[in-house]
């Protein structure tokens, strides 16, 4: 059945403007980076942000589970390998380092499982 | 009915029960996923079959092993690990042993520079720090990890540790040293561990190991440990030095690993002559023991969550009487082959059905060495 003229006009305009608000309403899409837990690293052991940014962070583990904490910021459990990956969202934060560790005892070297989120100011650096 | 009938009927029969308790446990209805609840102990147990040719197969709770821990501040932390071997403690260790494995404080300073004292797990090869039973594969720790590194290898010490940024890190330890009166020619340096008990540290032990993990998947590291290990009476120095490097790869189904250790005893005719006179019995200690070996897994099935099962082949090298001092003869029943065969089900991440199958050989005219089976039952909670 063929639609009125003035009907499919309509829905070209409708979509147009749809479109074209979407641009300027819509925020900028989130970056996702990815960190992989297991006995007893964390990879990429250091995550680099900027300053005011928001990023989802993927957690996987390759063995069993652990945890994820930034004092003060977020400690989360890390789904044993074969779970869905945990995203957790994170920011915005000022610049600093913010040091990150698994925080559910994994085995005989948890305590060498440490790493770094770094937010940087436009000018690169981490105010400490 | 022939023994090795009675024998085959045994290891199957070990093996019905263990696959019994994995099946159970995998029709268990699955913890909010991949929310596992753990309190301050954590800890991890070895069931193990053994059928070894020529001797009768043995069941042995092989290893019970609790981990606590506690946080005095987010700085200053506590980590021990406790173990029973064999299940049953006697007196002269006829039987089993209790072992305070790791018991240490952690001063966390910065990323890059740590501080650690108690009783510390020596930073040598890939197993003696990560030996949780999920985590390799086969039954029994690989031979290089027990004749050439004495895993689990523990002494009383302080040191630093850290990670330098891009996956470069470090440990570096000073120790109690070994006690070289107890070195042997099969099992080489293992019973000179001190592990933290009066240990005698006239001269301290060195260790240290650096390793990079800056891409996912690959662990890449290098180990040494130093010492002198003697005695005032009778007066002795004898310096052992132990090198080790290992790699270690997964990538979608497949891991790939491999470690090389060579170990180094100074002035070993002199204290097999020493120990000789003590004993009546000359040890034959080499002066270098040398293994290594290679391993592939493949992750052969999964099904549904966290439900897998591996396959691996591992080729070992050891032996401990590689090179002699002048005027001793090497026992060459102690140069050493291996191939292991076998397999892992998975249940849960933390739950491993092992069996496996050990072709061994050595270099001897007279003395056998013995092929085996083993089925095994290992968990980390």
């Amino acid at each position: 059945m063929r639609r009125p003229a003035v009907i499919r006009i309509g829905i070209c305009l409708a979509s147009i403007a749809i479109l074209t608000g979407a641009g300027h309403t819509q925020t900028q899409p989130r970056r996702v980076i990815t960190v992989v837990a297991e006995r007893f690293a964390f990879t990429p052991s250091e995550v680099s942000i900027d300053a005011g940014e928001v990023i989802d962070l993927q957690l996987k583990s390759d063995d069993t589970a652990h945890g994820f904490r930034i004092a003060g910021v977020t400690n989360v459990a890390v789904p044993k390998r074969g779970h869905p990956a945990l995203v957790i969202t994170i920011g915005p934060l000022a610049a600093g380092r913010y040091p990150f560790e698994c925080s559910r005892v994994c085995g005989a070297g948890h305590n060498f499982m440490r790493g770094a989120l770094v937010v940087r100011d436009k000018k690169g650096e981490t105010g400490r | 009915m022939t023994t090795q009938n009675m024998k085959f009927e045994s290891a199957i029969t070990w093996g019905f029960v263990l696959c019994l308790a994995a099946g159970a446990s995998a029709q268990t209805p699955a913890p909010e996923a991949g929310y596992p609840s753990t309190g301050p102990i954590s800890g991890y147990m070895e069931l193990h079959f053994n059928d070894v040719e020529a001797s009768d197969p043995v069941v042995d709770f092989h290893r019970f092993v609790l981990i606590f821990s506690h946080s005095f501040s987010p700085r200053i932390r506590f980590l021990g690990e406790l173990e029973v071997e064999h299940a049953v403690v006697e007196g002269l260790e006829e039987k089993g042993e209790l072992e305070l494995e790791q018991a240490y404080l952690d001063f966390l300073v910065t990323r890059a520079f740590n501080i650690r004292a108690g009783m510390l797990l020596m930073p040598v090869g890939l197993i003696n720090e990560r030996h949780e039973p999920p985590v390799f594969q086969g039954v029994e720790r690989p031979f290089v990890d027990t004749f050439i590194i004495p895993t689990t290898w523990f002494e009383a010490g302080a040191g630093v540790h850290g990670e330098v940024g891009r996956g470069f890190r470090y440990r570096a330890y000073l120790t109690a040293p070994l006690n070289a009166f107890e070195f042997s020619a099969d099992e080489g340096i293992r019973n000179g561990r001190q592990q933290g008990s009066e240990a005698r540290v006239r001269n301290p032990a060195v260790t240290g190991r650096a390793e990079f993990v800056g891409v996912t998947g690959l662990t890449l590291g290098a180990s040494a440990w130093t010492g002198t290990s003697g005695t005032q009476a009778p007066p002795l120095d004898v310096k052992v030095s132990v090198a080790e490097a290992d790699a270690r790869y997964h990538r979608a189904r497949l891991e790939l690993r491999g470690e090389f250790a060579q170990v180094f005893i100074g002035n070993a005719a002199n204290l097999n002559r020493a120990i000789g006179l003590q004993t009546g019995v000359s040890p034959n200690v080499a002066e270098a023991l040398r293994g290594f070996y290679g391993e592939a897994s493949y992750r052969v099935w999964a099904s549904g969550p966290a439900r897998d099962a591996v396959a691996f082949v591992r080729y070992e090298n050891f032996d401990t009487q590689f090179r002699m001092p002048a005027g001793f003869v090497p026992l060459k029943q102690f140069d050493r082959d291996a191939c292991v065969v076998g397999a892992t089900y998975y249940p849960d991440p933390d739950v491993a059905v092992k069996i496996d199958y050990v072709w061994q050989r050595n270099q001897s005219a007279v003395v056998r060495a013995p092929n085996s089976l083993n089925i095994g039952l290992g968990w980390w909670f």
